[in-house]
């Protein structure tokens, strides 16, 4: 399937990154003018969080049905650097990157070589096993299933002095991570390396003829993508303000799996859109019944039968049928 | 520490055992599924939370357990079927992970469904009558329920394995497994064999999930747990390799079985680092095939 931006960059029409992006950061900066801020907010830092595995999904084509263990270990390992080491909040999310980037470099030794299906199931139960290890043997660091409470109130020093516990300024600051973040993946995906990815996703035996190593190429991806990911996880630490252990739990691997899936895996800004769109949803379904599951459910099967490339994907190619019949 | 005797350990192999058949239907189950279609049933575990609602309302309809059992698997086979039918078939054509998405989305919607008919409060299947209670043989007490499990799944074993070596079903069924494609060509309707041996891993997930309802109090969400663990079994045992589901059925449930005598907050975590541990010194699973996987 040729990508609609791999057309785009081969003509040298892009610069720094996609227009695409540009308009995503806009509609960002202003959402919570538009949402409710605390709902502005989860979109934030759940979008880093579907941008980050789809780097792995939608340009590597390698499907792990685990990633909440690095959103959910990236939120603990914040949250307890801020908790037990009295850290800086600028601090608190290196450590969750690097932590989580370790965590992902674990289990991609253990994993990445595996055939898709395989790592997905393996991914998986390894995400489980962090539920579990936060759920009962370490909980008197973790604190079960009530989460890591007792974070100390949050705010910024450097470069100047904000309240986190407003919601305002905790959506801008979310925000601006965020935004770095994204254009930060814009750029690996736009890079030499990014190009060997999608040459993975479309065709793994062919990539390794040509004599790249396909697997060190995959185990790099989950690693990025993981300690992404664990960025996500401690943006949503700030924000709850304590962690939850729900971060880890398998529902949150699935979500941003459905999230991306709805806003289309082949494209860079789809995920975001999904994760507006999920969220947005869920918000209103679930005011009118407690089995929004069902919805949720019934809408991904019909998007896996109907429309595998999700609303961004198909909304593109639509797109692109017109113009190419004009 | 607690006193240790030999009578406690050998009881806490039998109920291992009897945990591990479970998990050895199971997984089973997800193994003839994966030989046969090449998808990987993240619906599995809801199919056993099916079974366990299918056997509760059976038994309170009927009054029988023996009747119950029959029907649960029947009636939850033939919604796999149904499902198989409906929405697995536009499926195959594509990138194996598709399959994989969709019976996740099953997976999301049916426990609601379940919630909606049955609330959230577990439901719970009395013990057939004459399996009640337990026997001593010699100091050692044996649960009849647990027994009673164990020699269920050694006669659905050989069933199962006579069925498949030696009838002409069950043949075709390996024939197709080794190579559809082959099979279509000698004049097979090779998808209705995929529809059948799709019913067939269902029955035993709801199987599974009927023997083990006694035991348990069926909840709608006690399904994704079990899926996951019976991936870590065929990750363990060799996806696609009937013996290796058996023996890391088995072996799963002895873990568990003891890790919860000897360290209980550790009983959860202790299967996945089995599993890590196999991934490192075999990583294609103890029967799994050679650059298969």
């Amino acid at each position: 399937m040729e990508k609609l931006t791999d057309i785009k960059r081969e003509k040298g029409k892009v610069g720094f990154v996609d227009k695409s992006v540009w308009i995503t950061l806009l509609i960002l900066l202003v959402l919570p003018f538009l949402i409710s801020k605390p709902l502005a907010t989860e979109i934030l830092i759940y979008g880093l969080f579907a941008l980050a595995f789809n780097l792995l999904l939608g340009h590597t084509g390698v499907l792990s049905f685990g990633h909440a263990a690095y959103f959910g270990v990236g939120a603990y390992a914040g949250g307890m650097a801020l908790r037990y080491f009295h850290v800086s909040v600028w601090t608190s999310l290196v450590v969750a990157m690097v932590v989580t980037a370790l965590v992902a470099a674990g289990i991609g030794a253990l994993a990445i070589k595996k055939k898709g299906v395989y790592f997905a199931m393996i991914s998986l139960a390894f995400a489980q096993m962090f539920y579990f290890m936060a759920l009962s043997p370490f909980r008197k660091w973790t604190g079960g299933e009530d989460g890591l409470k007792f974070i100390p109130i949050l705010k910024l020093e450097f470069p100047f002095p904000v309240d986190l516990t407003s919601a305002l300024p905790l959506y801008y600051f979310t925000f601006f991570v965020v935004g770095l973040a994204i254009i930060a993946l814009w750029r690996i995906l736009d890079s030499p390396f990014g190009r060997v990815l999608k040459a993975i996703r479309e065709n793994e035996v062919r990539t390794r003829a040509t004599g790249y190593n396909v697997n060190r190429a995959k185990f790099l991806s989950l690693v990025i993508s993981g300690s992404f990911s664990g960025l996500a996880g401690a943006l949503f630490t700030i924000y709850l303000g304590y962690g939850s252990l729900m971060t880890l739990f398998w529902m949150t691997s699935g979500s941003i799996l459905m999230m991306t899936l709805l806003g289309g895996m082949h494209t860079f800004i789809g995920p975001v859109v999904g994760v507006g769109v999920f969220m947005y949803l869920q918000n209103t379904i679930s005011v009118y019944t407690d089995r929004w599951q069902l919805f949720v459910g019934a809408l991904f099967v019909a998007l896996v039968l109907f429309f595998p490339d999700g609303l961004v994907g198909t909304i593109k190619m639509k797109y692109r049928e017109r113009k190419s019949r004009a | 520490m607690f006193d240790l005797s030999w009578e406690i350990v050998a009881m806490q192999m039998i109920f291992g055992l009897a945990l591990g058949c479970v998990y050895v239907l199971m997984a089973g189950g997800l193994s003839i599924i994966f030989g046969l279609l090449d998808v990987v049933n993240f619906a599995h575990g809801t199919f056993y939370m099916l079974g366990a609602y299918a056997i509760f309302v059976a038994v309170s309809l009927c009054g029988n357990f023996w009747l119950g059992l029959v029907s649960a698997v029947v009636i939850v086979a033939l919604i796999g079927g149904v499902i198989e039918w409906l929405l697995l078939k536009p499926l195959y054509k594509r990138d194996p992970l598709y399959p994989l998405l969709l019976t996740f989305g099953v997976s999301i919607c049916i426990p609601d469904i379940i919630k909606i008919c049955f609330g959230l409060i577990g439901k719970v299947v009395p013990y057939p009558s004459g399996l009640m209670g337990a026997f001593m043989w010699g100091p050692v007490m044996i649960p009849k329920y647990r027994l009673f499990i164990i020699v269920l799944t050694l006669v659905v074993l050989i069933t199962l394995w006579l069925f498949l070596n030696k009838s002409n079903l069950g043949m075709i069924i390996r024939a197709s497994t080794r190579d559809s494609m082959m099979t279509q060509v000698l004049g097979i309707n090779v998808s209705r064999i995929w529809t059948v041996g799709f019913m067939i891993g269902i029955g035993l997930a709801a199987l599974a999930g009927a023997v083990a309802a006694p035991m348990v109090a069926s909840i709608p969400d006690m399904g994704v747990e079990m899926t996951i663990e019976c991936f870590v079994v065929v990750v363990i045992g060799g996806l696609g390799s009937l013996g290796g589901a058996i023996i890391g059925g088995l072996l799963i449930g002895q873990v568990i079985s003891f890790v919860a005598l000897f360290a209980p907050s550790w009983s959860n975590v202790a299967i996945f680092m089995v599993m890590a541990i196999i991934l490192i010194i075999r990583p294609r699973g103890l029967f799994g095939e050679e650059g298969r996987l």
